[in-house]
């Protein structure tokens, strides 16, 4: 079954793990914060498993995912 | 230190805020909703502030729709009324002027309201029926009270005619009166039975019989009194139980309406085989408790106090009615005034937004953009302590595992590090033992080291007995957020640290730090503006060349001393001061107390600008983070110290400044005052920041201390990931409840840094 991702990016190799010296690619990582998970696909390093959180899904939907969060 | 994210709020953890009783209390202590004077003595309960509203805009509809409702024939009760309202306008109390003129309103009312062109829901009639015997006011009123709520009626009278009908006590209205309320009643199904037999061999018996084809009789007081020596009924219900009879003994047109009111709701219960006593809700004039401040109003004659009616002289007399409100908290207030709501309201939604387990909690916002102030406790006629009830709020919140940790963390740590990393106490070099303990609080050693190492310096040097110093939080951070554990711990702390120096006298430099060390009741207070008082000024004080204006501490409000102390001193350093509102007792909040600064930005911000809404010169301040907030939004503003000791804390530090100015004045008076010798702290690299970056940092909350802790984990890790696109590198680290990601470039001793940015989500792999 397919799970409901409520956010995907792709980074159509643009990212590289420093550490593993490998391309990021798309993976499956879950954002927790109080209480409430949400599945996601983001650039993971498919050695190590760095997931990379980008500046603008930071401050942009994971911000105001959190404020509604932090009013329940 | 972390302090630990709040557990899951789907656990059922609850525990009431207030008692029912509590909360009604602080509640009826909130004015508002007050009906307004002219209202409250209306016993017909006209909603007169609001019809007086819609004549001043011209609404001759809506204000003959309000009139319609408490009077069922407007011309009538409009001319003939005693109008006990007029007294009581509030304009009434300034001397040299009219109240406003209701009654000829009214009237206006009943000449130009234009009846409501939508058009009227057929409504089903009553199945009960009604009989009316006699005539006059009070069966004229009671019919069209009775018609208004769908029963039929019908009216036996003697009269021959419905002129005649008419003219029965209603000697004061004009021919046209009569004309409109008959073209009135003439539009009713109200069944006339005039010149009817009965009317002339009136007896019990004969009106018994008439219960066979109505439910409810009512009859003219006159009459009902003929029948029997004396009628033995209630005079509030308008009814006499013994002859199952409604009726009213009345005199005057306003008491024939509002007996007409009541008897109307009379009827309505006994249709529904109801007892009429009970369950009436609230009838007749009322005691109102509303606040209105009449400091601005100008006393003015009435347009309508001779003469003819106009449309324009109505207006214009209903144009000058002051809308009778209490808004005395929101005007003071930018917090209030943010969410639009009155202390009653705002409560009740505070108290239920914490009672509710699961779903939305839209008050969380609220609860902690309050600063605590304690202003509105001076601006409310009633004292209502607006403070006091997100206080016990977050309590309540942080007590059952329901406050976020996301507004108040940062002040928390700060906390932590003032107390911690910043801490400091130390006795004046030569004294075993001193009398005094200068405490000058989390702020000023962030906001003016300088000025605290001045300070300190001037009172060793000038005080007899010793003078020990602690650098440190007072608590009331931790107080502000809600955190009793915390705060208690705070003050357990500096309890044993005061206790260690022998309990001297504390020196508070903030007026907020001098409140909160109120509560270590051992403690032998003062303020170090008590202290310059007594001892005079140093040599360095000098006052602004230009003419400023005080803004009070919210820690001082209610010590007219400590305000006082402070002008007393200001001028002694030749600083002429303005006279603003909203001073001393009245002033508003800064936007630092309570951490709104750090809970809700948008709030603090439009704080500031209240305050700074008070005057246009430059503000004294004796309080560091009122100072810090106005410099910040570009008003000349200097702290009493600064003035005193002739120090310049310059432009307003960002929060990484804030923290290193306390560890370098703690660093700066244990060489130069205690002679220690600080070893120079190594750090293996460099970090520069791009000015992008430091600006960012500042507004995200992103100390250099985190910057540097993330990349000390990346020279361990090596975790990072490079973007092609921008060349920029990127790691991050989770300290505590917090995920920091930093973007640098490395150079050849270290790293400069691009931008810094951070979420509190956690994030996790799954497969
Ligand atoms: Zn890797």
């Amino acid at each position: 079954m397919q799970d409901k991702n409520y956010y995907t990016i792709d980074p159509q190799g643009k990212l590289k793990c420093m550490k593993c010296q490998v391309p990021l690619v798309k993976g499956k990582a879950k954002f927790m914060y109080l209480d409430n998970g949400f599945p996601v696909e983001l650039p993971v390093c498919p050695v190590c498993g760095f997931v990379y959180v980008p500046e603008e899904l930071a401050l942009g939907k994971v911000l105001s995912v959190e404020k509604a969060l932090e009013d329940k | 230190m972390i302090i630990e994210e709040r557990a899951s709020t789907h656990v059922y953890h609850q525990r009431r805020m207030l008692t029912q009783e509590e909360l009604a209390q602080k509640e009826s202590l909130c004015v508002h909703e007050q009906p307004a004077y002219c209202s409250a003595s209306c016993p017909l309960k006209l909603d007169t502030k609001e019809m007086i509203h819609a004549i001043a805009h011209e609404d001759w509809t809506k204000a003959l729709n309000l009139y319609g409702k408490i009077a069922p024939f407007p011309h009538l009760l409009s001319r003939g009324c005693e109008a006990p309202c007029e007294a009581n306008c509030k304009l009434c109390s300034l001397d040299g002027g009219d109240g406003i003129s209701i009654h000829k309103l009214e009237q206006a009312v009943a000449e130009f309201g234009l009846e409501s062109k939508g058009r009227k829901l057929p409504r089903m009639k009553k199945k009960k029926s009604i009989a009316i015997f006699g005539s006059g006011l009070f069966c004229l009123f009671l019919a069209g009270e009775l018609h208004k709520k769908a029963y039929p009626v019908t009216i036996y009278c003697k009269e021959e005619n419905i002129a005649d009908f008419l003219s029965k006590e209603t000697a004061f209205a004009t021919d046209e009166d009569i004309r409109q309320t008959q073209i009135q009643l003439e539009k009713t199904d109200i069944q006339f039975k005039f010149a009817a037999p009965v009317m002339d061999r009136i007896s019990f018996d004969a009106i018994d019989n008439y219960r066979t084809s109505f439910d409810i009789l009512c009859m003219e007081y006159q009459l009902a009194a003929s029948l029997c020596g004396t009628l033995d009924y209630d005079e509030h219900l308008v009814f006499s139980r013994t002859y199952n009879l409604v009726t009213a003994n009345t005199s005057g047109v306003l008491e024939a309406a509002y007996a007409a009111k009541r008897a109307a709701l009379t009827v309505d219960r006994l249709a529904q085989n109801l007892d009429p006593a009970n369950t009436r809700g609230e009838e007749g004039p009322c005691e109102t408790s509303l606040f209105t401040d009449m400091t601005d109003v100008t006393p003015a004659p009435s347009y309508l106090a001779s003469g003819a009616i106009t449309r324009e002289l109505a207006v214009k007399e209903a144009s000058r009615c002051i809308q009778c409100h209490c808004d005395a908290c929101i005007k003071g207030c930018a917090y209030l005034s943010h969410y639009k709501k009155f202390p009653r309201i705002l409560t009740r939604e505070i108290y239920n937004n914490v009672s509710i387990i699961m779903g939305d909690h839209m008050m969380n916002k609220p609860i902690n953009a309050c600063s605590l102030c304690g202003q509105c406790t001076f601006t409310c006629p009633n004292g209502y302590d607006m403070g006091e009830i997100c206080h016990i709020a977050r309590e309540n919140m942080v007590s059952t595992g329901k406050m976020p940790l996301a507004p108040h963390e940062f002040a928390l740590m700060d906390m932590f590090f003032s107390n911690n990393d910043a801490f400091l106490v130390g006795k004046q070099p030569g004294f075993e033992q001193c009398r005094y303990v200068f405490f000058p609080g989390c702020q000023a050693a962030a906001i003016a080291p300088d000025t605290v190492f001045e300070a300190y310096k001037d009172l060793c040097s000038r005080l007899e007995g010793g003078v020990a110093l602690i650098l440190g939080c007072c608590g009331a951070i931790s107080d502000w957020a809600g955190r009793y554990t915390l705060y208690q711990d705070t003050m357990d702390f500096l309890d044993q640290e005061l206790a260690n120096l022998g309990n001297p006298v504390v020196i508070a430099g903030c007026p907020t730090c001098m409140k909160e060390l109120t509560h270590h009741t051992q403690l032998t207070l003062t303020g170090i503006w008590d202290i310059l008082s007594e001892i005079g000024l140093p040599s360095s004080a000098k006052g602004l060349s230009v003419p400023a204006a005080i803004h009070d501490s919210c820690g001082a409000r209610g010590n007219s001393h400590i305000q006082q102390t402070v002008r007393k001193l200001v001028s002694e350093t030749g600083c002429e001061l303005v006279d603003t509102p909203y001073s001393g007792d009245l002033s508003p909040c800064c936007g630092y107390g309570g951490l709104t600064a750090y809970a809700n930005k948008e709030v603090a911000k439009e704080m500031t600008e209240k305050c700074l809404e008070r005057s246009d010169k430059p503000y004294i301040t004796y309080c560091m983070a009122c100072r810090d907030r106005f410099v910040r939004e570009g008003r000349q503003s200097k702290h009493l110290l600064e003035l005193i000791y002739g120090t310049d804390a310059g432009a307003p530090p960002d929060i990484s400044q804030k923290r290193y100015n306390r560890l370098n004045l703690k660093n700066r008076l244990l060489t130069e005052i205690w002679g220690k010798e600080i070893p120079e702290m190594q750090c293996e690299f460099k970090v520069t920041y791009t000015e992008e970056a430091a600006k960012m940092m500042d507004e995200r909350m992103i100390l250099q201390s985190d910057v540097i802790q993330v990349l000390n984990h990346l020279r361990k890790t090596k975790e990072a990931v490079l973007d092609s696109e921008t060349g920029l590198s990127i790691t991050r680290m989770r300290i505590g409840n917090v995920t920091f990601w930093v973007k640098y470039t490395e150079t050849k001793d270290g790293y400069l840094v691009h931008s810094a940015y951070s979420h509190r989500m956690n994030i996790i792999t799954r497969q």
